[in-house]
């Protein structure tokens, strides 16, 4: 494999940085929360992984389609890249929101549309990992991989409208609120800026992580296709 | 196939494509008039379900006002994966797939006959299922409103359905992934029918259930759609 | 939630939730790396086994 590129071990080290950063103004410059106290904290980070989880996500159907089109194995590699971060960036959303939940809804769990619908994307990307798993041919698995991905990047905002239909008390920080919503805030400037540089410091971060796992994919292939190679 | 159509007689390529089709429909209901397997574990199965969620929720006349739908279409929601993964590994096992794939016809042809079929088996195990269910639990689920919901569902439950159990049986674990596949993308369609099963079994009124049903029918089209263009892709070798 | 003059103590959920943010990431980083090492192993070995 060629050395690691310059452009990517800065944007390493920038994404580094901006965590840390991000991290500082969400735990320590942002101010407490009147009601809700500190856990209020948790919401730049909620929202910023949840908003890296939307990158893959659109990113996994984007890249599933070109890959049809173009039938370029790299884009099946940009696929799995993309909903494998989405997987991962997803789960911490849906913890984050959870132990938020737990003093201020007073319960771990609701099924509420954004809870559930990101619940079942997750379980839409296990059944892609585990789809992938049982096929050897590398063709049909990036084909299948890619129609899975296209049907599941389809219905999920569909099974989100559908639970929508039903009443929700997430809140809405940004945009209309529903009446119904509980555990809402209005934001100050400092806490403002605190979610939005940690929006953008995600939004690089997921562009470093990804770069660095459609690497790994080519590396793996690289890899298989030495092994078939060395094996006849 | 594009091109096939502009250059032919659209006329007859088009005739010889619900030929395809109806050949297909044809041969998946006469292998299951002479055998019984899919329909026959279909409905035990589905008895079977109805039996569980009995002793599980207690189902008396109270829960079953609220639950019915539910029960019903969890049962044909298990029952279906049934259906769907027989009829994918018949065609596999016997390497009829292949047969298929040689013959001159489009392959959105199989696509739709082998659908059209899994739609026939699930509606017949539905309407045996429902006089059943009304006997046991003393509800009358004879309700117009309720069989369109049943259709509109089984549509879109096999629309997706079809696709997936092709891609399923070509896979190492084949049967075993069917439903995880299957139910995170069907969950739409077992929401918007649960939800309009119980407005139409309560008699809600009808500007309540419609939200529903616009919504089976536009995941129903939309998926149609998209098994139609990606099918190609899924039995390609 | 109304009326409540001094903000509840809830510093206890918020450490859990940067602690599990922060340790899914670096799980999640931990295996990237790994499996890169293990992946340039393999590759050098095969490389070796196929001059050989």
């Amino acid at each position: 494999m060629k050395t690691k590129p310059r452009t990517l071990i800065a944007l390493d080290i920038l994404a580094l940085i901006l965590l840390g950063v991000s991290s500082y103004l969400a735990l320590v410059f942002a101010p407490t929360e009147a009601t809700m106290g500190q856990v209020q904290r948790i919401f730049y980070f909620h929202v910023a992984t949840a908003w890296v989880g939307m990158l893959g996500f659109i990113a996994a159907g984007i890249s599933g389609i070109i890959f049809l089109v173009t039938r370029n194995l790299k884009w099946d590699r940009v696929e799995v890249a993309s909903v494998e971060i989405s997987l991962v960036f997803f789960f911490i959303t849906i913890v984050l929101g959870s132990i938020w939940a737990r003093p201020i809804w007073n319960t771990w769990w609701t099924w509420d549309p954004r809870l559930t619908t990101a619940t079942i994307t997750e379980l839409i990307y296990i059944a892609y990992f585990m789809l992938r798993q049982g096929i050897e041919d590398p063709d049909r698995r990036a084909r299948f991989g890619a129609i899975y991905t296209l049907i599941g990047s389809v219905s999920v905002p569909i099974t989100f409208m559908s639970i929508r239909l039903y009443r929700t008390i997430h809140p809405v920080v940004i945009g209309t609120q529903s009446a119904e919503a509980q555990g809402g805030f209005n934001m100050t400037s400092d806490m403002r800026f605190a979610f939005f540089f940690a929006l953008i410091s995600f939004t690089i971060i997921f562009v470093d992580l990804f770069w660095n796992r459609i690497r790994l994919g080519a590396l793996a292939d690289k890899v298989e296709l030495l092994k078939l190679k060395v094996m006849q | 196939m594009a091109e096939q159509s502009i250059t032919s007689k659209p006329q007859s390529l088009k005739s010889s494509y619900w030929k395809a089709i109806s050949a297909i429909v044809w041969k998946d209901l006469v292998a299951e008039l002479r055998s019984r397997e899919s329909i026959s574990a279909m409905l035990v199965f589905s008895l079977l379900v109805i039996l569980i969620f009995n002793f599980a929720l207690e189902l008396d006349i109270g829960t079953r006002r609220t639950v019915t739908a539910g029960v019903l279409w969890s049962t044909f929601a298990f029952a279906g994966t049934l259906g769907l993964n027989r009829s994918m590994a018949v065609e596999k096992e016997r390497d009829c797939l292949d047969g298929l794939l040689l013959s001159p016809v489009d392959r959105s042809a199989i696509y739709f006959g082998k659908a059209i079929s899994n739609l026939t088996f699930m509606l017949i195990m539905e309407v045996i299922v429902l006089p059943i269910y009304s006997v046991l639990y003393n509800i009358n689920l004879f309700n117009p409103g309720l069989l369109l919901v049943i259709l509109l569902g089984s549509i879109g439950y096999t629309a997706v359905g079809t696709l997936l159990a092709s891609m399923a049986v070509q896979t190492r674990t084949r049967d075993l992934m069917l439903p995880i596949l299957l139910f995170p993308v069907v969950l739409p369609i077992l929401i918007a029918a649960v939800k309009a099963s119980s407005g139409f079994l309560s008699g809600a009124n009808i500007n309540d259930i419609f939200p529903w049903l616009r919504l089976l029918i536009a995941y129903d089209v939309i998926f149609i759609a998209l098994a139609f263009m990606v099918f190609d892709y899924v039995v390609e070798e | 939630m109304i009326f409540i003059e001094t903000p509840p103590d809830t510093s206890g959920y918020m450490i859990a939730g940067y602690a599990i943010a922060f340790g899914v990431m670096l799980i999640y980083v931990l295996s990237l790396i790994i499996r890169y090492r293990n992946l340039n192993r393999d590759l050098s070995m095969l490389e070796e086994i196929d001059k050989g």
